[in-house]
């Protein structure tokens, strides 16, 4: 039971207000979550992903109790999330809001050793605590300046370090790596890796797939609210065909490069510059039977074909193909 | 992994940890300590000033008629120290709240098994010692500065009625925090509260002058009847119910359902918020 995350067909409507002019409002409502259901097993790294706007931090809010679900049932360590809120937060360490949650006022130290004592720590174990994540985190220079004082990545840093004071079974990190620089995230990363190799499950939500991929033992993609795939990487690579990413290598003009993303088969279609000329990576719905008409778009507007190969299948490729878009574009408002 | 078998002990010391934390976080602006002690002198300087200019030498003679005390300079001080405490419990535990919920820190308290309510006694317990502590400096030195003995009367008594007032002053806090939570704004309403607060209690006045549906207003806030009991105890312009033991066992009667109500209030707009937008959003 520790260590894990079980969702059963978990549902969440917002009642919103539609500003019209200055006094009139009109009352709706969104549907963030659809029916999710999925298990977090102990001991993993379980990558979350989807667009801006797609449920995944509304579903992160349900099951660290910040919000009660519309309908459906979430246990974390074991823990119904509606009726045993205080069990769930006391074993689950959260990185929700990246730099922001901190005192700024408060140094390093004494922001750590505050929260803490939100998790009564006695006043030792609090100092003894602090002092053990600002050394794993290599904050111990920064440690008694103000909060104010530190960097953006600093922030960060710190408050991944308020994920770790309660020693949690479960850690809920939501794009911990952004703002870090390169160095900074591999860091983090390899911190994530050892705190996971320690028994420690990870529920991780990134934007940048290649961390995904390297990370991730598993992997569940969400959009509208709704789970569309859910598994290993490798599985989830296999599940889209070979041919479904096709590269073309050779000049291609920017008409043809349009006149290939107009067709409705086509989900994704990317051109960059090589070699002296034009690499177009396309993904499809169903590769194999689009090539020939692929082909014949990109001649009829004056392409010159070198080279045709299947790509190497990347996460971002998946997400494509079961999103129909990139993970920087948003889902928000649609 | 703590915070399962939370104790008493250990909300206790939350408590202390919370009010630790907003005593250091103010320690780093100083500017703020220095305008707690000068803002209720000046405030209760502008209606003695008045009342020299326009009342002359008998001013004290003309108070004494509606309040029981020629000691209007005293009296005024009262009121102001007095709205010090009131004023900065409503101001402290409505920006506790809008404060953190715009930093995100309200988040992660919601995020951990400690109770809200015993983060809100932690800051109801700063406030109370900034509160006080202000409002007993202002009280000392603006009676030096305006030429007053401010060590007469029942001083023990006084402070009996400040202490058994502050908690459902504080208890009325939280009530007004769940409106701040619920509404996300702060700003207005402490104004618009600093304003109904200082008129309910009667800061310069006695509320006898109050037409009778505002005198029953008035008599349904606590710090109405603390007010009046550290003046009656000060400076003996008289007890509501004749005998500081009647008017102490409203206060208390005041002090123990005005904490229940207060906590349900907060806890039912916290479930309310929590089923739709969540806490964070602001």
């Amino acid at each position: 039971m520790i260590g894990t995350v079980r969702v059963e067909n978990l549902s969440k409507i917002y009642q919103v207000h539609n500003r019209k002019g200055l006094f009139k409002s009109e009352k709706s409502s969104v549907e963030a979550l659809k029916g999710i259901t999925l298990e977090v097993v102990q001991g993993e790294i379980f990558g979350l992903l989807g667009p801006n706007g797609a449920g995944k931090t509304t579903l992160i809010k349900i099951l660290t109790t910040l919000l009660l679900p519309t309908g459906g049932e979430a246990w974390v360590n074991g823990y119904n999330v509606r009726h045993h809120e205080n069990q769930v937060r006391a074993t689950v360490g959260c990185m929700l809001m990246g730099e922001r949650g901190l005192y700024w006022k408060l140094t390093g130290r004494e922001n750590l050793e505050y929260f803490g004592a939100l998790y009564h720590f006695s006043p030792r174990d609090r100092r003894r605590r602090a002092q053990e994540i600002l050394d794993l985190l290599r904050l111990g220079d920064i440690a008694d300046r103000t909060v104010e004082t530190y960097s953006s990545g600093q922030k960060m840093n710190l408050a991944f370090g308020k994920a770790l004071i309660n020693d949690a079974p479960l850690l809920i990190l939501d794009e911990p790596t952004n703002t870090l620089d390169v160095p900074s995230a591999s860091e983090l990363r390899a911190i994530v890796r050892k705190l996971n190799a320690q028994g420690k499950t990870v529920i991780y939500t990134t934007h940048i797939m290649t961390e995904a991929e390297t990370l991730c033992d598993r992997v569940a993609i969400i959009d509208y609210g709704q789970l569309l795939a859910l598994g290993t990487v490798d599985q989830l690579k296999v599940s889209l065909k070979r041919d479904q990413v096709i590269r073309f290598e050779g000049v291609i003009p920017s008409k043809a490069f349009t006149a290939v993303q107009k067709l409705p088969q086509v989900l994704q279609a990317t051109r960059t510059s090589a070699n002296g000329g034009n690499l177009l990576t396309v993904v499809t719905r169903n590769g194999g039977t689009i090539l020939p008409q692929l082909i014949e778009v990109l001649t009829a507007n004056g392409t010159l074909i070198q080279s045709i190969s299947p790509q190497e299948i990347t996460l971002e490729d998946v997400f494509i193909a079961k999103t129909g878009r990139t993970l920087s574009e948003d889902t928000r408002g649609k | 992994m703590t915070g399962i078998n939370a104790s008493l002990r250990t909300n206790l010391s939350v408590v202390i940890a919370s009010a630790r934390m907003r005593l250091i976080n103010i320690s780093r602006y100083p500017g703020d300590l220095v305008l707690d002690i000068v803002i209720p002198i000046v405030f209760a300087a502008m209606p003695i000033l008045l009342g020299r200019a326009t009342a002359g030498p008998n001013a004290g003679e003309v108070f004494k008629e509606n309040t029981g005390t020629t000691n209007y300079v005293a009296y005024m001080l009262i009121g102001a120290s007095a709205f010090t405490i009131v004023s900065y419990a409503f101001w402290h535990m409505a920006n506790w709240l809008r404060w953190e919920q715009e930093t995100g820190t309200l988040e992660v308290l919601y995020l951990s098994p400690t109770h809200r309510i015993w983060v809100a006694a932690g800051t109801a317990l700063y406030s109370c010692l900034r509160g006080i502590f202000s409002a007993l400096v202002a009280y000392l030195l603006g009676s030096l500065v305006l030429g007053v003995n401010p060590l007469q009367g029942e001083i023990g008594l006084a402070f009996l009625f400040i202490l058994v007032g502050i908690v459902p002053l504080y208890a009325l806090t939280l009530i007004f925090g769940a409106v701040v939570l619920k509404v996300k704004e702060s700003n207005a309403l402490i104004n618009l509260m600093q304003w109904v607060v200082s008129f309910l209690m009667g800061v310069f006045f006695p509320i006898t002058v109050f037409p009778t549906l505002l005198k029953v207003m008035a008599l349904l806030f606590p710090p109405t009847w603390m007010t009046n009991g550290v003046r009656s105890a000060l400076l003996g312009v008289g007890f509501f119910f004749g005998s500081w033991y009647k008017d102490l066992a409203v206060l208390w009667g005041f002090m123990l359902f005005a904490p229940l109500f207060g906590y349900w209030v907060f806890t039912s707009v916290e479930a309310s918020i929590r089923k739709n937008e969540g806490m964070g959003q602001f």
